[in-house]
């Protein structure tokens, strides 16, 4: 077939046709693209082009409840330079050298570097107001000027695990630093300035100053004074046993505020590349899980009084061991105590007597109870890195684990669960969330931003049943085997625990967690207090929570109260002489008197006190202890001398 | 035989000056940047553009005046010609390296590219010989392969540069020919199928190469690697908008984006005259597209149909595949955008064959009229 000239030309048409289609097709393409791809494609291309210097806002600061600094950040100006845009870089150098005081070699090697940024400065980048000052007059492109912040720490490793630690962009890693690292990060500022793709600086482009924002202050429930008990018996009782691990917390349970956490080993936060990541990374006191051991019994009590299965005057032979599916659970006490009632099983921590309450109650009720306490679940407190704890699944539970729950083995707890579960019962029966955040402040007004008030999680037990455990577990100091955190006037109520470690399913020999756990005053309980000793190696007594914990809590609790200003009170049981105690004695005044005085007075008051002088000086200006105090027949009195007699 | 000829067909020229000067200023303004870097000159690149514009409007000038009938009596020396500097520029030691192809004949920085001339001279000797093919057109062994195995053997040489993109346009241009100058639809399809064929062939030889071609579907898979133009470009598009950031705003000038006065100048365009600027640049286009057609349409004589729309044809390919490559339409192929791309060769090429189109076009009127 012949090509016909008007074959040709309709093919022509048709070429034409598509041709110009296809154009109309990128144009198309083009609007896609221009219209709606634009917005997107003009960010990316905004972030391709720009080039941030970042400005750091200050970091909050963290307080004490009464306002004491625990960390605040130190500031001054840091000297950034952006090599690229630097274009005469020698004369820069010898610039900017002579006022840092750098050599000017170091300088120019700076400011060759193929980075976006660099940090000129003598050892730690910072420099003083007046350096900076100079700096921005000599107004060298690409040189600018920026604050670097540090975090510092005055109190050392004072409550290290609740404060936690900053990075080297003082972004917050552990503790209350990451807890709350928004609201103390405050928001980041920036110079913001257009580069070319080689990272010159793009002519005729301004730069978008976006000023930094400071963080806010974070007001913690901690009070340092009582922190500072706290860690001093802790570092006493490391130094006297030396164990694996401690940790001690310090509530008060009327609002679930936090007022003391420690631990050992702690470190130093100012300087926390030196420790050990165990010291940093974990807060015992809320992440460390062991068998709680007696202290645990106040759950089962507690849970036998509120369902009326036990009656304290109720009496209960204890042979020696408890009959459980054909095992024979042995009393910690060889021989068992005998006859005795429930509220010497108490004052004992008899176990076949907890046993025999667990019994009662059965599975149900008590892991019902057990839950209810807050064990099993993350208490929710604001700190991070909580444990859960491990409880039995209700249809694992047999008898024998029953029995062993019931006096604390076989469940896994963390020491702020038991605090709580103990503070339910000094708060009335209702069970608090634990917090040691109080406010959130702000940085330069130190106004009030944000208050975190107390929170109820539930009630747990009646009011009356939470005062009837508490007059229990005050007999048990008084009378029974938490005897040594008695103090004098103030009634301590509480219950010791000895717990052995489980290791690869069997219990190690020797290797016990003795603990305490105790409030006061027992009638309207202002705080309670826990420690916990893992592995202690005490010289001269047997590994017992009674008498290595329970001293140390009272003393806790002792001077806490008397810094609150608690007043003392006779009310409370006296404590029970034992064979080996000695008569307490009451110590007289002294204060006033001259040193003959004072010595007369010392013979005749019917006790043998001795004297222990201090200073120089004709009279006696301050005693310790004080006038009215009683303490064991045989005691040192210090007296400190003064030349001036004190009025009154 | 005498003819009269008419008067210029001024709408092509409008419109072919106007291409040219949006060129010359937008190569201005988006090699301002890398010429300064590189030349420590601004200008570097607009001064020597401005140099091919005014060789290139000479050689139009010239060839509108002349009458189209005696290219043809030197088709087979053109063909001849440009197939020999298609060998030639492949000698190492008489080619210049230059972008990675081996593509230049010339001194120092000034070069000019045998591939672009060849397509020139492929066009008027396809126009030729199919001009008295009419009776074999529709043969397969007589009619459609010989003028294909010649394109053939032209790609073969410029693939042995290499460059894909003239290859493109000359196989793009051809099978523009071969459909005006009436070969079957069947054959053409059966060109397409065994293209496909041996690319199947090709990417199952090397599969990594279906990843380098698919890379433009999804350039942020290889952000840096073989997307980085495309993605370039289209943050330029993308920042112009609709209306742009202005003549001489571009950001994506300053380095971002390589070879922004002539693969990629349209992305600029986009970036400083926005939809709008694209779209008339696009609509000039089509309306050189048109008149090219238009003058095919009611050309003399057979020879000088085909010669327009062969001519036509490759502007409106390397139209297709630049603006098609800037968009991240189509797969990464270097050509240039006619008239407005920097680069001696091409732009003397175009506006060579624009004089051409004008020839053609002076003596269509006596068979309209």
């Amino acid at each position: 077939m012949r090509v016909t000239r008007g074959m040709m030309r309709r093919r022509f048409f048709i070429l034409m046709l598509s041709l110009v289609t296809a154009i109309g097709a990128l144009v198309g393409r083009l609007a896609y693209i221009q219209a709606i791809q634009s917005p997107w494609l003009q960010q990316k291309a905004y972030d391709l082009w720009r080039r941030d210097i970042p400005l750091e806002g200050k970091r909050g600061d963290i307080l004490d409840r009464n306002g004491k600094v625990l960390t605040y950040t130190a500031t001054a100006p840091t000297v950034i330079a952006v090599p690229r845009q630097v274009k005469d870089k020698d004369a820069a150098a010898r610039k900017l050298a002579s006022i840092l005081g750098m050599p000017e070699q170091k300088v120019r090697d700076l400011l060759g570097r193929r980075q976006l940024l660099v940090y000129l400065a003598p050892g730690d980048r910072r420099i003083t107001e007046q350096q900076a000052d100079q700096i921005r007059a000599l107004a060298i492109p690409g040189v600018y000027i920026s604050e670097k912040g540090k975090r510092v720490y005055p109190f050392g490793t004072l409550a290290a695990q609740v404060l936690g630690i900053t990075g080297a962009d003082n972004q917050g890693i552990t503790g209350i630093e990451k807890e709350y690292d928004s609201v103390l990060q405050g928001r980041r500022g920036s110079i913001t300035l257009f580069a070319q793709a080689n990272g010159e600086r793009m002519p005729d482009t301004g730069e978008q100053y976006v000023p930094p924002t400071d963080g806010q202050d974070v007001q913690l429930t901690i009070d340092v004074g009582i922190q500072q008990f706290v860690e001093r018996e802790m570092e006493q009782a490391v130094a006297e046993y030396q164990p694996d691990r401690a940790t001690a917390i310090v509530e008060d349970p009327k609002t679930g505020e936090i007022l003391a956490m420690a631990n050992y080993p702690s470190f130093d936060p100012n300087h926390w590349q030196d420790f050990p990541p165990n010291t940093y990374n974990q807060n015992l006191a809320i992440w460390q899980t062991f068998e709680p051991g007696s202290t645990f019994k106040v759950v089962t009590l507690s849970a036998a009084l509120q369902e009326g299965k036990v009656n304290l005057n109720d009496r209960f032979y204890d042979p020696g061991y408890y009959e459980v599916a054909g095992h024979r659970i042995r009393c910690w006490k060889a021989g068992g105590h005998g006859s005795e009632s429930f509220l010497n099983v108490v004052e004992n921590s008899c176990n076949p007597g907890f046993i025999a309450l667990g019994e009662r109650l059965g599975k149900e009720t008590l892991f019902s109870y057990i839950r209810r306490f807050g064990f099993g679940s993350k208490t929710g407190i604001d700190l991070p890195g909580e444990g859960n704890g491990i409880l039995f699944k209700l249809n694992q539970v047999g008898p024998l684990e029953l029995a062993t729950t019931a006096f604390g083995q076989g469940v896994s707890v963390t020491p702020i669960q038991q605090v709580m579960a103990v503070g339910a019962v000094a708060n009335g029966g209702l069970l608090m969330q634990p917090h040691v955040v109080k406010a959130i402040l702000d940085h330069d007004s130190g106004e009030v931003v944000k208050t975190i008030g107390p929170t109820v999680v539930r009630r747990v037990i009646s009011e009356q049943t939470a005062s009837q455990v508490r007059q229990a577990l005050e007999s048990v100091v008084a009378n029974g085997s938490g005897t040594n955190a008695y103090v004098e006037g103030y009634r301590v109520a509480g219950k010791t625990g000895t717990a052995q470690v489980a290791k690869n399913g069997h219990y190690e020999a020797g290797h016990y967690i003795v603990s305490f756990i105790g409030m006061a005053p027992a009638d309207d309980p202002r705080l309670v207090a826990y420690i916990a000793i893992d592995n202690p190696h005490p010289k001269d007594r047997p590994v017992f929570g009674g008498q290595i914990a329970a001293p140390i809590v009272g003393r806790i609790l002792a001077d806490s109260l008397a810094y609150l200003g608690v007043p003392k009170s006779d009310d409370g049981l006296a404590k029970k002489p034992k064979w080996n105690d000695t008569p307490m004695v009451e110590v007289p005044n002294f204060v006033g008197m001259t040193m003959d005085q004072a010595r007369r007075a010392a013979l005749t008051s019917g006790a043998q006190l001795r004297t222990e002088v201090h200073g120089s000086g004709n009279y006696v200006i301050w005693q310790s202890p004080q006038a009215g105090q009683k303490v064991p027949d045989g005691s040192t009195i210090r007296l400190y001398l003064g030349d001036v007699k004190p009025s009154g | 035989m005498q003819r009269t000829w008419t008067k210029l067909d001024w709408v092509m020229v409008a419109v072919t000056l106007a291409l040219l000067g949006i060129g010359l200023v937008m190569v201005h303004s988006a090699s301002s940047v890398i010429s300064a870097q590189k030349f420590h000159d601004a200008y570097f690149y607009a001064k020597r553009q401005l140099l091919w514009a005014g060789l290139g409007l000479c050689f139009m000038f010239l060839l509108s005046n002349h009458d189209y009938h005696q290219l043809r009596r030197f088709a087979p020396h053109i063909a001849i010609a440009s197939f020999v500097f298609l060998a030639v520029v492949l000698i190492p030691g008489i080619g210049q390296i230059r972008g990675g192809s081996r593509a230049w004949l010339g001194i120092g920085t000034f070069g000019i590219q045998p591939s672009e001339f060849a397509k020139l001279g492929l066009i008027i000797f396809l126009a030729h010989h199919l001009a008295d093919a009419r009776d074999r057109m529709q043969s397969l062994w007589r009619g459609f392969l010989p003028p294909l195995l010649l394109a053939f053997t032209a790609v073969g040489l410029i693939m042995l540069e290499p460059d894909l993109g003239q290859s493109v346009v000359i196989m793009g241009t051809t099978v523009i020919l071969l459909f005006a100058a009436g070969a079957r639809v069947a054959h053409l399809a059966g060109l397409v199928g065994v293209g496909l064929i041996g690319f199947a062939g090709l990417v199952a030889a090397a599969p990594y190469r279906v990843n380098r071609i698919l890379a433009f579907l999804d350039p942020w898979q290889d952000p840096l690697g073989n997307g980085y133009q495309v993605i370039q470009s289209l943050y330029a598009l993308g920042s112009g908008g609709l209306v742009g950031l202005g003549l001489g705003n571009s950001h994506q000038k300053f380095l971002y984006l390589p070879e922004p006065q002539t693969d990629f100048v349209f992305a600029i365009l986009g970036e400083e005259l926005g939809f709008i600027g694209c779209a008339a640049v696009l609509a000039l286009f089509a309306v050189l597209v048109w008149r090219g057609f238009r003058t095919a349409m009611f050309a003399p004589d057979d020879f000088g149909a085909l010669l327009a729309a062969g001519i036509t044809g490759m502007i409106a390919v390397q139209v297709l595949i630049n603006v098609g490559v800037v968009t991240g339409s189509i797969p990464a192929t270097g050509i240039t955008l006619p008239f407005i791309s920097f680069g001696g060769s091409s732009l003397t090429l175009m506006l060579t064959g624009v004089g051409i189109l004008l020839n053609i076009s002076r003596q269509t009127a006596y068979r309209v009229a």
